[in-house]
């Protein structure tokens, strides 16, 4: 009997001749004959009241369909676009869909015009009149928590919109017992994802169900009809949300936007579909922003190197707004700062500040990648003034499996910190065995005294691999023998269609060419979650093997009829049922589907039907962990970083297609190194962005990135059935924080001082030059 | 001069004659009037490569074309590359190596890289990564991009 492996196979992805042949479905890539488009006329001002809009030019204007101020939209008073979950005493400062009475950051959006084209759409809005009230803008965290400073909400003084503490065992006894107390200030600049496809949303009536159809370029697919039901004022049935093909999301199409508002309800108003995609200036204006944080840090530690101790107050510059994740990297920045290390005395203080500026929210790690670069930068000046090496250091501290499962006592806003499996030192051993790290050190004084500048950069990490709530699968089998998968996940590039194909095709002992899988239809599955957090293999990986364990029983019991066997004694294999000991005579699954099929063969007290519905619960969180080495050499003249080489040592559990988890690693690993190296939104001090195209905000090219070494270990899950963790994060985590500190160690025997990124040449001379 | 022009272009094989605004841009003539969709625009300002398309045998960037400017020009698309139920060898490969993930940057990629191959043989590391400079991807960190189109070299004979 042959027996059909596919889990923990590189087996080659089922999107990619479609994606290859340029078929792919991106939402502009829909095309409905007789849709209009819409172009948003935006501020130009950080602060500013709104006097006055006139759109009677615009309106005039060729090609016009309509024109509309959020009084023309929402006369009655318009939705706010709020976080959806509350930290204590936290302040509301949501967003409304279109600006009203006053515009918070460069970009907001004041009006929108729906005309035949996207050109003609954007005449019209240049010929909208708004009157602004400029006002002073802030766009510091601590110029903006000043008393001087402009009060961006009412409902918010002081510009402070969240401000609480955790905290496990007993601190200031820790820091009492101190050998040494070692302090410093970390600051993570304000970049984010950048996809390469822009956001976008196509709305359309369907006359037939008397629904609206909404095709969004988004995660959380049912989330997004959700909000917008319950924002419009329609049942959640009168919204038939499609996911289409998304061109990257990296947490940034995870919001409720106010253009996602603002389509639809357009669409109520004028009968044709309706489209907008965002164009690039716009997206790097008003597409979410992340990652700018300052952490002060104090740590307490013993002459031996332990740590007994550690503070942190983390400010986060938020925005202008708390949508709909708002506080949340903040929230997972304070519970993951202590990482995979052992520090059961611990208090950290997180803020969430205003300023004029877009709003932050999950990016890639999502709090992670700042509270790592924070803490392995501490770790590396406190190994420093201990005298001791930055590896041995780590090592020292480290969580060692006897404590696993360990708890950490820390509950963010979306898990429950316990690690729930792994060998963190095992790890750390072998990135630095691999990485060569003994003899980099060994020569690095030489190095020095020649002139070059060579440094090694270390980070470990833990990564929450994935978030947690639910995920639905609908799997069912036709009398054809298709066996199909509906899943509440929402890819944007991961290769979930393959992923998930293995996992069910393991299930029925089938191959995957054999599985179908649709994703966030809800004319096909009723709800679902999304994809996000690192959490579609677990998440969504267990719905389907759920859902499939589930059709397998009904179809064991069918056929246990067809045979006239107990069931008990029904085998499976190769994508049939047979008789234990007579696995020649088989009946293949579209038989038995056919046989469940109303009217035919099957036990009396069965549901017809090869199907089953299931939604995967759970609470417990699984935890992935690395550790990333990295040498490089930075130019004396130039300043220019060059990675000379990067290893990765990583345990995501057990792993369903190792190719793909290795393409997550590296991509993730790029928008790390962009952040240490390269990326940032920069802001004058009255909002305006300086550089908001992609020839001035300088995304990695395949010229600064080398090749990655990536080796893995499975320790499988225990909090899941297929003992799987997520893995999409931990390159971003860690690439930042491993990048930031080779290039500190590099030049820190100048005299130079790493605590703000990014490194680009220029920052690297001042503080070569500074010292 | 006219805003409105009739120009004739071959796209992918096939003749179209049209009338275009003066203003429209190659990327939304290829996409929006002949429904060729598999050309992307993300950057609209020529940076970023999704949108490259060969015109008269260059790669160009059809963000910064415009259609008038194609007039009498023969243009391939990524749905040039293969038209059966084959695979072209530079496609082939990039499956092979997991080259892509999102797609979306992809076809401007493959554009590119058809482009470079039938120009270079056995090229290197650094090689192609100069090549491949112009293309921006989000997803991939390059990697298996470079990796795909060592395969390609190998495996496509031409």
């Amino acid at each position: 009997m042959a027996s059909t492996k596919t889990l923990g196979v590189s087996v080659l992805r089922k999107e990619d001749p479609r994606l290859l042949r340029g078929q792919g479905q991106f939402v502009d890539d829909i095309q409905i004959p007789g849709t209009k488009h819409a172009a948003f006329v935006r501020s130009p001002y950080g602060h500013a009241r709104i006097v006055g809009i006139d759109l009677s030019a615009a309106r005039a204007m060729p090609g016009v369909l309509g024109a509309f101020t959020c009084a023309d939209l929402w006369p009655d008073g318009a939705p706010e676009l709020g976080a959806l979950k509350q930290t204590p005493g936290q302040k509301p400062c949501p967003q409304l869909p279109l600006a009203r009475d006053r515009v918070r950051f460069v970009g907001e959006a004041v009006a929108v015009i729906v005309a035949d084209s996207r050109a003609l759409a954007e005449d019209a809005a240049e010929m909208v009149e708004v009157t602004y009230d400029a006002l002073d803008a802030v766009t510091e965290v601590h110029a903006a928590m000043a008393a001087s400073a402009p009060t961006l909400h009412d409902t918010v003084p002081g510009n402070v919109a969240a401000r609480w503490t955790q905290s496990t065992g007993d601190v200031e006894a820790a820091f009492r017992k101190a050998d040494r107390i070692v302090s410093d200030t970390y600051r993570m600049q304000r970049y984010s994802g950048i996809p390469m496809e822009t956001r976008g949303i196509l709305v359309a009536r369907n006359a037939l169900n008397d629904e609206m159809t909404i095709w969004p370029s988004g995660q959380w697919p049912y989330v997004q009809r959700d909000l917008t039901a319950a924002h419009l004022g329609l049942n959640e049935g009168q919204i038939h949300v499609i996911h289409p093909d998304v061109g990257g999301g990296f947490g940034i199409k995870l919001d409720l936007y106010p253009e996602d508002l603002v389509i639809p309800r357009v669409a109520q108003l004028i009968e044709n579909p309706i489209k907008w995609i965002e164009d690039r200036q716009e997206h790097m204006l008003t597409a979410i922003h992340s990652r700018q944080m300052e952490f002060k840090t104090e740590i307490a530690l013993a002459k031996d190197g332990r740590i007994l101790g550690l503070k942190v107050q983390a400010i986060s510059d938020n925005g202008a707004y708390m949508r709909a994740l708002g506080p949340g990297n903040v929230s997972l920045a304070i519970c993951g700062l202590p990482g995979p290390y052992y520090i059961p005395h611990y208090r950290a203080e997180a803020l969430c500040v205003l300023t004029n500026k877009s709003p932050t929210s999950a990016y890639r790690g999502a709090g992670s990648p700042e509270a790592a670069f924070a803490r392995e930068r501490l770790f590396d000046k406190a190994a420093h003034e201990l005298g001791i090496d930055p590896a041995t250091f780590r090592m020292k501290n480290l969580i060692t499996p006897d404590k696993m499962p360990y708890q950490t006592g820390l509950v963010s806003l979306e898990a429950t910190n316990t690690y729930d499996s792994g060998d963190f030192p095992r790890a750390l051993r072998e990135a630095l065995d691999r990485f060569g790290y003994d003899a980099f050190r060994a020569g690095q004084a030489a190095e020095r005294k020649s002139g070059k500048l060579r440094g090694v950069g270390i980070c470990a990490y833990t990564q929450m691999a994935g978030v947690t709530g639910f995920e639905s699968a609908a799997v069912s089998v036709d009398k054809t023998g298709l066996v199909t998968l509906v899943s509440g996940a929402a890819p944007n590039g991961q290769g979930h269609v393959t992923m998930l194909s293995q996992v069910v095709a393991d299930a029925f002992q089938i191959s995957i060419e054999q599985v179908k899988v649709v994703f966030s239809d809800s004319g096909r599955l009723p709800t679902g979650l999304g994809t996000f957090g690192s959490r579609t293999a677990a998440m969504g990986g267990n719905a389907a093997h759920g859902a499939s364990i589930r059709v397998l029983d009904k179809a064991r019991r069918v056929a246990a009829l067809l045979f006239q066997a107990p069931v008990e004694d029904i085998r499976w294999g190769d994508g049939g049922a047979y008789v234990d000991g007579a696995p020649d005579n088989r009946i293949p699954l579209k038989d038995l589907a056919t046989a469940a099929h109303p009217g035919g063969t099957r036990p009396a007290d069965m549901d017809p039907g090869l199907d089953a519905r299931f939604y995967y619960e759970t609470d417990q969180t699984p935890f992935a962990y690395g550790v990333h080495v990295v040498g490089v050499e930075v130019d004396p003249e130039t300043c220019a970083v060059k990675i000379d080489r990067y290893v990765v040592v990583a345990d995501c559990g057990t792993i369903i297609n190792p190719l793909m988890v290795e393409g997550q690693v590296v991509g993730g690993i790029a928008q790390g190194v962009g952040g240490a190296l390269l990326e940032e939104f920069v802001y004058d001090d009255t909002g305006q962005m300086l550089n908001a195209s992609l020839l001035d905000y300088k995304l990695p090219t395949s010229l600064e990135l080398p090749m990655i070494e990536i080796h893995h270990f499975e320790t499988p899950s225990p909090v899941n059935p297929l003992g799987v963790k997520g893995t999409a994060e931990g390159g971003a985590i860690a690439g930042h924080a491993a990048v930031a500190n080779a290039v500190a160690d590099a030049i820190a025997h100048l005299g130079a001082e790493v605590r703000t990124t990014p490194l680009t040449p220029s920052v690297i001379h001042g503080l070569i030059h500074v010292s | 001069m006219k805003s409105e022009c009739d120009i004739t272009v071959t796209v992918n094989g096939t003749r179209h004659s049209r009338t275009v605004s003066a203003r429209t841009l190659l990327v939304d003539f290829i996409r929006n009037d002949l429904g060729l969709t598999g050309t992307h625009d993300s950057c609209d300002h020529g940076v970023c490569g999704s949108c490259t398309v060969q015109m008269n045998g260059e790669a160009v960037r059809s963000c910064l074309t415009f259609a008038v400017q194609a007039d009498g020009a023969e243009i391939e698309t990524v749905e040039a590359l293969s038209t059966g139920p084959d695979l072209h060898p530079v496609q082939k490969a990039f499956m092979q190596e997991h080259g892509l993930q999102c797609g979306f940057c992809t076809p401007g990629i493959l554009v590119t890289v058809r482009e470079f191959l039938s120009r270079h043989r056995n090229p290197s590391e650094d090689e192609i990564r100069l090549a491949l400079s112009g293309n921006l991807c989000r997803c991939t960190g390059y990697q298996n991009i470079i990796k795909a189109v060592m395969t390609a070299d190998r495996i496509w004979e031409r």
